[in-house]
C-alpha cells in the first residue's frame, strides 16, 4: 500500500486556478522531486500536503488515513489539525528557525511540548540528529551565529525531531549562496540513503536525477509529465523539453 | 519661613508625598495598561470584521482625543450626568478616575505597538511552529511572543517614558501628584507662599526617573541582543 495518495487536488486563489487536478501516489521509502518553474503550483502543492493551505477539492490519504477530503465542508479543529500536521514535515526555503532559541532548542522544542518523552531523552535524539548533519557542535549557538546552509541542516533536524512520514523540502537551495548548497543535498542525500520518505520540490536538476525514484514535472498547476530520472535525460514531453534547455 | 534652609524640609516632605502618588499612578496604569493593550490588540486584528472594526474606532477616538479631555469627562461624567458619584469622593475617588482613563488611553497606545510588534514577526515563523505541530497558544507563546517583545521594546520605553511626564495631567482634577504638591507653595501652603524653587524641585524627579527608566531599558535591550529579528 502507497504511504500516500493524492487523488484530484484542486486549488484556486480568487481566479487563479494553482492546482488542477493533482494525483500521484508514493510508496514508503521513496523519493519524490517535483520540478517546475516558477509560478507551476509546486509550492502550494506542498502547502496543501502540510495542511497550511487547504485544497478546494480532492483527497489525501497518508497511510490509508484520509487526512484532507474535500467533499467534506467542515473545517479540522485545531486539534485535528495538529494530529494531520504530524504526517508531515516541512522544511522551508528560508529555513525559519526560532531566532530566540539555540540550536539545540529549535529542534527539542516540538518534541517537548508536544510528547511525553523525558528531557534527556528528547535531548539525546535531538543530539544525535544535529551529528546526522554535522553540527552537534553548534548546539548552543543561536541561528544568527550561522551560516545559511547551517541554519537549514538545522531545520532539517528540527524537522525530523518530530518523526514525519514523509518529509517535504519547498527549495530546501534556493536561499542559499552557490558554494553552500552542497552540504545541504549531502545530507537530503544520506536520508534518502536511509530510505526517509521524501518529497523535494527542486531546482537542481541533477541532484533530483541522482537522488530521486520519481520525478513530477509540474507546468500550469497540471503535472504535465513523470517517471523516473531517466525522464529528464530524454524528456517525453515537449514542455519538459523546454523547461529543461532553461537551465 | 523665608530661608530656603528653613523651606526645604517641609517642601521635600510635600513632594515626596506628591510623588509617591505619581509613582502610583504610573504602576497602576502600566499593570493594567501591558495586559489590556494586548487584548485590544488580539480585538484590532480579529478575523471578525465587526470585532475588530469597533476596537479600531475606540483606538482612534482615545488616541485621537487629548488625554487630559478623557480625564475631565471620566472624572465628571457619571456625578454630572448621572448624579451618581461613580468614583466615590475625594483623593482616593480621583485617583480610581485617574487610573481608568490613563489605563483605557495607555493601553489604546500599547495596542498598536504590540499590533506592529505581532505582525512584524514573519509569517514564516508560525508556519514552522504549525508544521511542527504546535498550537496557536503554544506559537504565540513560545515563538511570536519573545520576537514581539524584542521588536517593541524601543517604541515602549518611549511612551513609557512619556507616561513618566503625562501622570502630571492628573492635576486637572485635583489629584495631589508631585505637580499639585509643588504647586501649592506657589498659592500657599504650610507657612510658605509665593515660592517658585518647588516647582523647579519637582523637575528634579521627573528628570531622575525617567533616567533610571532609559537605564533600564537600556539594560533590557542589551539583554535581548543575543538574537536578531
Amino acid at each position: 500500500m502507497a504511504i500516500l495518495e493524492v487523488k484530484n487536488i484542486n486549488k484556486s486563489f480568487g481566479r487563479n486556478h494553482v492546482l488542477r487536478g493533482i494525483d500521484f501516489t508514493l510508496e514508503q521509502g521513496e523519493v519524490l522531486s517535483i520540478i517546475g518553474s516558477s509560478g507551476s503550483g509546486k509550492t502550494t502543492l506542498l502547502r496543501c500536503l502540510n495542511s497550511l493551505e487547504f485544497a478546494d477539492e480532492g483527497k489525501i490519504i497518508v497511510n490509508g488515513e484520509t487526512i484532507f477530503d474535500g467533499s467534506v465542508n467542515k473545517r479540522p479543529s485545531e486539534k485535528e489539525l495538529m494530529q494531520k500536521r504530524l504526517h508531515f514535515g516541512l522544511v522551508f526555503q528560508n529555513f525559519n528557525l526560532f531566532p530566540q532559541y539555540s540550536v539545540l532548542d529549535n529542534v527539542t522544542l516540538a518534541p517537548r511540548l508536544l510528547t511525553k518523552d523525558s528531557r534527556e531523552q528528547i535531548e539525546r535524539e535531538a543530539l544525535e540528529l544535529l551529528e546526522s548533519v554535522g553540527l552537534a557542535d553548534k548546539r548552543n549557538n543561536y541561528p544568527c551565529e550561522l551560516s545559511g546552509g547551517q541554519q537549514q541542516r538545522v531545520a532539517i533536524a528540527r524537522a525530523l525531531a518530530m518523526k514525519p512520514n514523509i518529509l517535504c523540502f519547498d527549495e530546501p537551495t534556493s536561499a542559499l549562496d552557490p558554494e553552500l548548497t552542497g552540504e545541504v543535498l549531502k545530507v537530503i542525500r544520506s536520508l534518502a540513503d536511509r530510505h526517509m520518505t521524501m518529497i523535494i520540490v527542486t531546482h537542481e536538476m541533477s541532484f533530483a536525477h541522482d537522488v530521486s525514484d520519481e520525478i513530477i514535472f509540474m507546468d500550469g498547476g497540471v503535472i504535465a509529465a513523470r517517471g523516473g530520472p531517466a525522464i529528464l535525460d530524454n524528456p517525453t514531453s515537449d514542455r519538459l523539453k523546454a523547461f529543461l534547455t532553461s537551465f | 519661613m523665608n530661608t530656603f534652609a528653613e523651606q526645604f524640609p517641609i517642601v521635600f516632605q510635600a513632594l515626596n508625598v506628591g510623588f509617591l502618588q505619581t509613582l502610583k499612578l504610573f504602576a497602576v496604569t502600566l499593570l493594567g495598561a501591558i495586559p489590556l493593550g494586548l487584548i485590544i490588540s488580539f480585538g484590532s486584528m480579529s478575523r471578525f470584521k465587526p470585532l475588530s472594526m469597533l476596537v479600531r474606532v475606540i483606538v482612534w477616538i482615545v488616541r485621537g482625543t487629548p488625554l487630559m479631555l478623557q480625564l475631565l469627562i471620566i472624572f465628571y461624567f457619571p456625578g454630572l450626568v448621572f448624579g451618581k458619584q461613580l468614583w466615590g469622593g475625594g483623593e482616593s475617588g480621583r485617583f480610581i478616575a485617574s487610573a481608568v482613563a490613563f489605563i483605557l488611553n495607555y493601553a489604546c497606545y500599547f495596542s498598536e505597538i504590540y499590533r506592529g510588534g505581532i505582525q512584524g514577526v514573519p509569517v514564516g515563523q508560525q508556519e514552522a511552529g504549525q508544521v511542527l505541530g504546535l498550537s496557536k497558544t503554544q506559537i504565540f507563546f513560545r515563538i511570536t511572543l519573545m520576537q514581539m517583545i524584542k521588536r517593541i521594546v524601543p517604541p515602549m520605553s518611549n511612551e513609557i517614558i512619556t507616561l513618566v511626564k503625562d501622570t502630571s495631567l492628573a492635576r486637572i482634577i485635583a489629584l495631589q501628584e508631585i505637580i499639585w504638591a509643588g504647586q501649592a507653595f506657589m498659592k500657599g501652603s504650610q507657612g510658605i507662599s509665593g515660592a517658585i524653587w518647588p516647582l523647579f524641585f519637582t523637575g528634579v524627579y521627573y528628570l531622575i526617573f525617567s533616567g533610571v527608566l532609559t537605564l533600564l531599558f537600556g539594560w533590557v535591550e542589551k539583554k535581548l541582543s543575543y538574537f536578531k529579528v
